[in-house]
């Protein structure tokens, strides 16, 4: 007697490679349900960093000054940077009120213009003093970023300031316009501010990354630690970055369970189509004396097999879409989301799974002949 | 199993049916596919079931292949009351009692001639390539064994399910219209098959509208609107 090689597993083969089209047209259902699945779980979970990255754009969420026009203490930067960490930036302002040489009072600002690029990228600069520039050389002018608004006080590229009887001599190295206060001001940098005035900053700005409720533990860390300094919130960024945050993350879990219903139900119905034009197969089987377990597992075992290659397709073509939507929208990268793959092949298996054994308990309760007859 | 068939050894008739009735539900009521019908058929014996369209003599083959349940009514086959048996054992019964020859040849349309033998192998106990290679060669097919279903000639699907019905030595062959979609050469070729498992002891029931097809038989049932309306040997005018 020669076995033959002739398995459920052989059956499910023969069965697929038969009928490509069909088994073609179930893959690409559940490889769509996977990759819309996968997207929707990687973006979601990528959403609370990629918003709070967004609005890191818009400016700092915590300001610190001197009490009553003095400076801050010179270590109280270090400090700050050690109890927000390295994610957060932080850039430090100094101000004072100069003359131009008709007398015209100016506000005169000294920052570190490397730290307000990052932090104020909103900012429109017609070209950023590059490092060098900013430092102060024997003889030649410092470089100056000059409000639009201010320029209207100055007559010509190379200008200067009196403040306390110090003159400085400036040149317009570049021009600002961000809409506020900063295009009637002139910045230089800290310093050649602190050479000129004697004064250190006393204001810092921090944008800190995090929800309402890490930025408010970190203002009172921060409050605690500089008991001289005057900390504030800006109210207005905090508050309206953990709205939008919880907002969109609403909006994104309704459309994640809406989007997986819709797909989970266009797959239960392919599926269930596939499996129930093959009612005839049933009941030939039925015929021949296969039991009700025997012919369920070879539709199960079919049913799963494609939800498994479905699932490893969908996860890989999900995990590139929400690439691209984060490169495309967010401007970052969001990498593939490991923790999603069991979560996926999960969701294929069970709407796999669900679509096959519907339609079998319908086949199970109708009498083979029924089934031959095409009923 | 054992002790179904065991049971069957005896004189009792193969196969006894009494008071078999079954309904069918429909828009316009219920419809009676078959009366209260009676009939006892012998061990091998080859009885033929006529009758015009809708007169219920596929439902008797179903109901005889337990491929269907009647309303009421009992099925007695190798002594066996099959209402009695499990789905399970059902299942069972079937696989080991009860060989199908269709007249749509139902086979499995991707796997090859071979395969559709080994179908029923594999669910009856264990597969033997061997043995339904020769199967398909005892039907004149033993060079079509890798061909698909589509591939093969209407009489040629007909023969690879008659090799099907027979792989697992079955004793009652039913046999649904065998010929009804065969040209003349290959209704010849169904014929003496069926003569030749006759000959070998085989029970067969076989339904058929083919009067030159009813006479190879031993006994001529006619069924009409659900009910025997005459039995007769073949060959014997009818009797009411």
């Amino acid at each position: 007697m020669k076995r033959a090689r002739f398995s459920l597993g052989y059956i499910v083969r023969r069965s697929l490679v038969h009928r490509r089209v069909r088994s073609l047209a179930a893959l690409l259902a559940l490889t769509v349900s996977a990759a819309v699945a996968t997207t929707l779980l990687t973006l979601y979970v990528s959403l609370n960093r990629q918003l709070h990255q967004q609005f890191r754009a818009f400016g700092a969420n915590i300001l610190l000054t001197a009490p009553n026009g003095s400076t801050l203490p010179p270590e109280t930067l270090a400090t700050v940077r050690a109890i927000a960490g390295p994610e957060s930036r932080i850039v430090p302002f100094a101000y004072a009120v100069a003359q131009t040489t008709t007398g015209a009072p100016i506000v005169v600002a000294g920052t570190d213009f490397t730290a307000a690029r990052t932090m104020d990228s909103w900012w429109q600069v017609s070209r950023w003093p590059d490092a060098a520039a900013t430092t102060t050389t024997v003889g030649s002018p410092v470089a100056a970023m000059v409000g639009t608004r201010a320029q209207n006080f100055l007559h010509s590229d190379d200008f200067s300031l009196t403040y306390n009887g110090r003159t400085l001599t400036l040149h317009t190295a570049a021009t600002l316009h961000t809409g506020a206060a900063e295009d009637s001001r002139i910045l230089i940098s800290l310093a050649a501010f602190t050479a000129w005035t004697g004064q250190g900053a006393s204001t810092l700005e921090v944008q800190a990354s995090g929800s309402a409720a890490q930025v408010e533990a970190l203002l009172h860390r921060l409050r605690a630690a500089l008991p001289g300094v005057q900390v504030h919130a800006v109210r207005q960024l905090v508050e309206s970055e953990g709205r939008i945050v919880d907002r969109t993350r609403s909006l994104m879990l309704s459309s994640l369970v809406l989007i997986a219903l819709t797909v989970g139900i266009c797959v239960l119905a392919t599926l269930t189509a596939s499996v129930l034009e093959r009612r005839r197969d049933f009941a030939i089987m039925k015929a021949l004396g296969s039991t009700q377990h025997q012919v369920a597992l070879l539709f199960l075992l079919e049913a799963a097999l494609l939800a498994l290659a479905g699932a490893a397709a969908g996860y890989l073509l999900g995990s590139l879409c929400a690439f691209g939507i984060g490169a495309w929208n967010f401007h970052a990268t969001i990498p593939p989301l490991w923790q999603a793959a069991p979560a996926v092949l999960l969701l294929n298996l069970m709407v796999a799974l669900l679509a096959a054994g519907l339609p079998m308990r319908i086949l199970r309760t109708m009498e083979p002949a029924m089934l031959l007859r095409g009923e | 199993m054992a002790t179904i068939l065991q049971s069957a050894v005896g004189s009792e008739a193969l196969i006894h049916l009494h008071g078999l009735t079954r309904e069918y539900a429909s828009r316009a009521g219920a419809v009676r596919a078959l009366d209260h019908i009676s009939l006892t058929i012998e061990r091998g014996e080859w009885v033929a079931v006529m009758g015009p369209s809708g007169s219920g003599k596929s439902t008797l083959v179903n109901i005889l292949g337990c491929l269907d349940q009647p309303t009421s009514g009992s099925v007695r086959i190798a002594g066996t009351n099959v209402h009695q048996l499990s789905r399970q054992e059902l299942d069972r019964f079937r696989s080991e009692t009860i060989g199908f020859i269709f007249q749509q040849f139902h086979l499995i349309p991707y796997l090859t001639a071979l395969e559709n033998i080994l179908l029923a192998q594999y669910f009856h106990s264990m597969t033997d390539e061997e043995e339904a290679r020769r199967a398909l060669a005892s039907v004149g097919l033993g060079d079509r064994a890798t061909h698909l279903p589509s591939q093969l000639s209407g009489g040629e699907q007909q023969r690879v399910c008659i090799a099907r019905a027979l792989i697992n030595q079955p004793p009652i062959l039913l046999a649904d219209e065998p010929t009804g979609n065969l040209d003349a050469t290959n209704q010849e070729i169904v014929q003496e098959h069926l003569r030749t498992l006759h000959r070998a002891g085989h029970t067969i029931v076989m339904v058929t509208h083919d009067p030159e097809m009813a006479l190879l038989a031993d006994r001529i049932v006619d069924l009409h609107h659900g009910r025997i309306a005459a039995e007769r040997r073949a060959g014997v005018t009818p009797q009411k």
